[in-house]
């Protein structure tokens, strides 16, 4: 099982980002490397790669207000 | 509502309306080389709505190229170089400035194919963001669709979701005429232009698929009172039916979809059910796409309404810069209820 986290680098300072929508819905199966949800954070939109291929569990939904090194969702073995 | 797409056997994906219309572009360059894409920040930043992200990476700086602030120029780049042979995808990131490129638009791009006697092709793509509603004033907010629509020779789109932008973006660039896709500023998809509008996402499938021009499309039934509008009007209709159902009126919504040509059949089709109709827009009242869908009713068969029809538009005004004078200016669902209510009350 796999955390999805917000990662560290994803964008230059210590700002708030908000989920702004997931590509997938919870449930659904995807694969490491594709894109599975949009973050905005100032005047960007930014992009959250699945870090594991495997079944999406969806912790926070879209419009949550998140920070760098939150976990927002998991990903669990088939 | 979405409509339902095709199932691909991977998981369904929900896009944005920029991320889909990215990914018919992306498919079409990769098939064919003559694609181009060229605008103001359309390389580096990937656009200034997330049109073109990743794809100066995959291209290079000789298919996806950034200019310098200079519409006249590059819309005049563009226009021949589609008489050429190329295929130009031209990204006009505000339809306010379309000002400056009449000339190569209206009397070279539209009837060069024409006044050649069909010697040369312009297979130009346009691809335009445009309205308003997050307080960019005056010339930045503006709609302009019926000025684009008036002139022969163009095609124009305004997908309403993912889905249908990723279908008719794939239809503009394999089309051999002029072709404009606009899409709404405020249902793009982009956090930071404001309050995103959720309906505007959809599920759409990985592969290719075209939809084809001088379509329009119900996305819900109803039987009381037709609701017309294009891009963001569709979304405003669409609560004003959930409003109106609650008081239980049954309001069907049609998006044109295709501005030129129009499917003037499905407004009538509507019309004859209903006997009552709105048309939303948010470019300029006078003169607008509002009036040529009435026209089309007035000379196809005026005796199938019941009661006058009513427009919601922008009022013939420059767009305020003050939040509250725009919000009392520009057409949302309220509106179109209370419009869809008198239709209601008086009769002919």
């Amino acid at each position: 099982m796999t955390d999805i986290t917000v990662p560290q680098d994803l964008w230059d300072n210590d700002d708030e980002g908000v989920i702004f929508a997931w590509i997938y819905a919870d449930g659904a199966v995807v694969e490491q490397g594709r894109l599975i949800a949009e973050l905005t954070v100032e005047k960007a939109q930014l992009e959250l790669i699945a870090p594991a291929s495997g079944r999406l569990r969806i912790l926070a939904p879209a419009e949550t207000i998140v920070r760098k090194g939150t976990v927002i969702g998991r990903i669990e073995p088939l | 509502m979405t409509q339902q797409a095709p199932d691909t056997g991977g998981s369904a994906r929900t896009l944005t309306m920029a991320r889909a219309g990215r990914e018919a572009v992306i498919a079409e360059m990769r098939k064919d080389p003559n694609i181009f894409v060229i605008g103001e920040d359309v390389a580096k930043l990937g656009g200034v709505f997330g049109t073109t992200v990743g794809m100066a990476e995959e291209f290079g700086a000789g298919r996806v190229i950034d200019t310098p602030i200079s519409e006249t120029g590059f819309i005049g780049i563009a226009t021949g170089a589609a008489m050429a042979g190329m295929r130009p995808i031209v990204e006009i990131a505000f339809v306010d400035f379309i000002g400056v490129c009449f000339n190569a638009i209206f009397n070279f791009a539209a009837k060069t194919h024409y006044m050649s006697g069909g010697q040369f092709k312009v297979p130009m793509t346009l691809m335009i963001g445009y309205g308003g509603g997050y307080n960019d004033a005056a010339q930045h907010s503006q709609c302009l669709v019926a000025t684009l629509a008036h002139v022969p020779g163009i095609r124009i789109v305004t997908p309403a979701d993912a889905y249908d932008a990723k279908g008719l973006m794939h239809s503009c660039l394999q089309d051999d005429n002029l072709t404009i896709w606009m899409v709404h500023k405020a249902i793009w998809g982009l956090g930071w232009l404001g309050t995103a509008i959720k309906t505007a996402m959809a599920t759409v499938p990985e592969e290719p698929y075209a939809i084809p021009f001088g379509k329009a499309r119900i996305w819900r039934e109803g039987n009381d009172v037709t609701l017309v509008g294009y891009g963001i009007t569709v979304h405003h209709a669409l609560q004003a039916a959930e409003k109106l159902a609650a008081e239980g009126i049954s309001a069907e919504v049609l998006d044109l979809r295709t501005i030129v040509p129009m499917d003037r059949e499905a407004i009538m089709k509507s019309v004859r059910k209903t006997g009552r109709v709105v048309v939303a827009d948010e470019d300029y009242m006078n003169c607008g796409v509002t009036a040529e869908v009435l026209a089309t009713i007035a000379e196809r068969d005026p005796r199938v309404l019941t009661a006058p029809a009513i427009r919601v538009a922008n009022p013939d005004i420059p767009v305020p810069f003050s939040r509250p004078m725009e919000n009392f200016a520009l057409p949302d669902a309220d509106k179109i209820v209370a419009a869809a209510k008198t239709t209601l009350q008086s009769s002919c």
